[in-house]
Formats: structure tokens, sequence, C-alpha cells
């Protein structure tokens, strides 16, 4: 048993939601955990799975920015200076039980890498009822809070509740669960500051080089597969031809897809 | 009377009813599973659905999960009140928290689900 973990390149919207499709049916076959770290080319708008597609519209700074809707619930992430990853368990997993299993073990395992790298972060939890269930959402992923999101608290936000740099949601299938997250590395500068969120390199002491991401990610993903006692196997290429994942690419750039809410 | 309520192994209960249909729901244990429901998709009455496939789907803050058919069949009624009070799942899944009702097409698909037994040993054996 290992964790198997694909450096894929960047890719559209589409493609990246096809291949994590793919990558859960992997996980189901393999019967272990398996994870894809990957970029977006061009930069990206990925909506959470029920958000409504008036309010993508309606928000002005996300303006011609291509859009993809993504399978797992959460907010609105505009991808482009981000690490996003995506990660898939059999529900017969010891991390496929509860949501919260997942997301905790993945961003516990972060938050303690970076406290390597120097960077403090937290595990954000909520002392009250989630703000959905009281007054709505914030349009974007980073202006949300939920249980287990990764915030570094040192630096003062405007809110008072530490800048959030990780987030993740899940799409539970009938066997597997599908957990899509973002680590924000910087802000994104190709869009205005409403839907740009300061990230690891703007929040961190000194910064944080681009050249250390790669160690990062590396180190973080040998922290997720201690706790279960199994080996890291790095996968070569990519994680599925090029074609095959072009192929089942069309349902997430149909519209019926992209504005079914 | 009504004859007794199954269980599918993705968590949603089956309860065939006098008059021939099948009512649908999903357990106490998938509801406090997932935490925090914030919105529902349930299906149109008239659609048809084969056993497994997705009849709809829950979003918590966390998580979108599909609720899958049971059994084959026509939804002959959708409790159309339920999106807009997610808490009665909480509160009483197996009776003001139903979602559907089903006119199925075999009802002997019944006999591939879980009895109450079945169903708890399951249950109790997902990682906490």
């Amino acid at each position: 048993m290992a964790l198997h973990v694909w450096w894929d390149e960047p890719a559209d919207g589409p493609c990246n939601m096809a291949a994590d499709e793919l990558l859960a049916a992997e996980a189901l076959e393999r019967g272990t955990i398996c994870m894809r770290i990957y970029g977006w080319h061009p930069a990206t708008v990925s909506l959470g799975g029920f958000q409504r597609g008036a309010d993508a519209r309606a928000e002005p700074s996300i303006a011609g920015v291509p859009l993809v809707r993504r399978p797992s619930g959460g907010g609105a992430i505009v991808h482009g200076s981000d690490l996003t990853y995506a990660a898939a368990v059999p529900k017969t997993h010891p991390w496929g039980g509860r949501p919260q299993l997942l997301y905790d073990a993945l961003h516990e395992a972060m938050r303690r890498v970076l406290g390597g790298f120097g960077v403090e972060a937290t595990l954000w939890r909520p002392s009250g009822p989630p703000a959905s269930l009281v007054s709505g959402e914030a349009f974007f992923c980073f202006d949300r809070r939920s249980s287990g999101d990764l915030v570094m608290l040192g630096q003062k936000s405007a809110d008072g509740r530490g800048h959030k740099v990780m987030g993740s949601a899940q799409r539970r299938l009938a066997a597997t669960v599908l957990q899509h997250g973002s680590l924000l590395l910087r802000r994104n500068s190709d869009v205005p500051p409403a839907a740009s969120h300061p990230g690891l390199d703007d929040l961190a002491e000194g910064g944080f080089s681009a050249a250390l991401i790669r160690p990062l990610v590396a180190a973080w993903i040998a922290a997720v597969a201690a706790p279960l006692g199994i080996e890291v196997v790095e996968e070569s290429g990519r994680f599925k031809d090029e074609d095959v994942v072009r192929g089942k690419s069309h349902e997430f750039a149909s519209d019926r897809w992209t504005w079914r809410r | 009377m009504a004859a007794a309520m199954k269980f599918a192994k993705s968590h949603e209960w089956a309860r065939p009813e006098d008059d021939g249909s099948v009512t649908v729901g999903i357990s106490s244990y998938a509801v406090e599973a997932l935490t925090d429901l914030v919105f529902m998709q349930l299906p149109e009455v008239g659609r048809r659905v084969k056993a497994g496939e997705s009849l709809g789907e829950i979003e918590s803050v966390k998580a979108v999960s599909d609720v899958y058919a049971p059994v084959s069949g026509e939804v002959v009624a959708v409790n159309t009140a339920l999106p807009g009070s997610l808490e009665t799942l909480g509160r009483d899944p197996y009776g003001a928290g139903w979602m559907v009702r089903l006119r199925p097409d075999d009802l002997a698909e019944m006999a591939a689900l879980l009895d109450q037994p079945a169903y708890e040993a399951i249950v109790k054996s997902q990682p906490h």
C-alpha cells in the first residue's frame, strides 16, 4: 500500500476537473489514497458545486476570467497564484468517513510542515454556527471560514479572523471521497483586490520563495503518508493521457454543467 | 401495514408503503456525518431513475454528496418543504425528513438492500 502522487502540468479548468474525477476512480481501483498536484492555464475561477451562476456573473472582480464549476462544495477560488491539489480516498479508507477526517488530516499535515519552514499557521475552529447557516456565505472561498481551514493569525486581517491560506472541499461519491484544496502562494495580481487574497509570500515574515514550494509540497505529501504508515510513490509522467482527460473534459466545459444553478 | 425499512450502503433508507410506493431518505448517521447541511437539490416528479443513480445532492459546509436511488422507478412525490428546512433532517430523518417517493419498477429490488441490523453493523465499522 502506498500514497500515489502525480505532479501534473498546468491545464485548463475542464481538464483539471475531468482529471480529478478520474483520480477518484483511480483511488477506488488501487484501494488507497491518490493525490494530484497541479496548476491552471489559463488562470481560472473555480466555482463551488452549488454556487449560483448568477452570483458569479454579478461579481465584477472576475469578469472575463474563464470559469469552471467544481464537483466539490465550497466557495469560488481564483486560481493562478495558488497551488491546487486533489486527493481521493475510498470511503473504506481511515479518512473516508466523516468529511472532517480527510480535511483535518491534510490541513494538519500542511500546518506542521509549514512550521518547519518557519511559517506559523493554525487550524481554524468555529465558535458558533457556520455563517452559511446564519446569514449566507461569502462568494470567495478565502473570505469564508470553516472548521479546519488553515489560517495565519499573526498578520492582522480586516475582520480579525486571520488570513486563510489553505481551504478544501469535497465531493462525496458513492464509494470514494474526492477532496479539492488550494494553498495560496501569493496575491493574484491579475484580478482586482476584491478577488485577490494574500498568500504565503505576502504573509510570511521575509516572504516565501518560489524555490521552496516544491520542497514544501514534497514534505507535505510525506507528512500526509506518515500517520498512515505508508510510503509515497511519486508517479512519473502525467496522471492520465491527455486525450483521455480531454475526452472527459467536455462535461465540465458544457453550459449545462457550468450554469446548472 | 408497511414493510420494514431497509438501507443502502450509501446511507439512504427505503420504506415500502401500503400504496406500493417506496419512500426514500437518508439515515441519521449520514445526516450526522455530513454536519451543517446548507443546501439540497431534489429531483422533479416524473423523473425515472435506476437503482444506484443519483436522485439529488446535498451540500454541507465542506462537501457535496449525492443521494442515490435505492431502487429503480419513477419519482411520484418530492418533499418540496425539505430544502427550505434542512434542520428537519436532523430532527426527524425517518419521518418528516423524507426526500422522495418512488413508484418502483420491481419491488423485489428491495431484497438487495440491508436490513437494520446489517446496516448498523456497517455504520459501526465506519471510520470516525
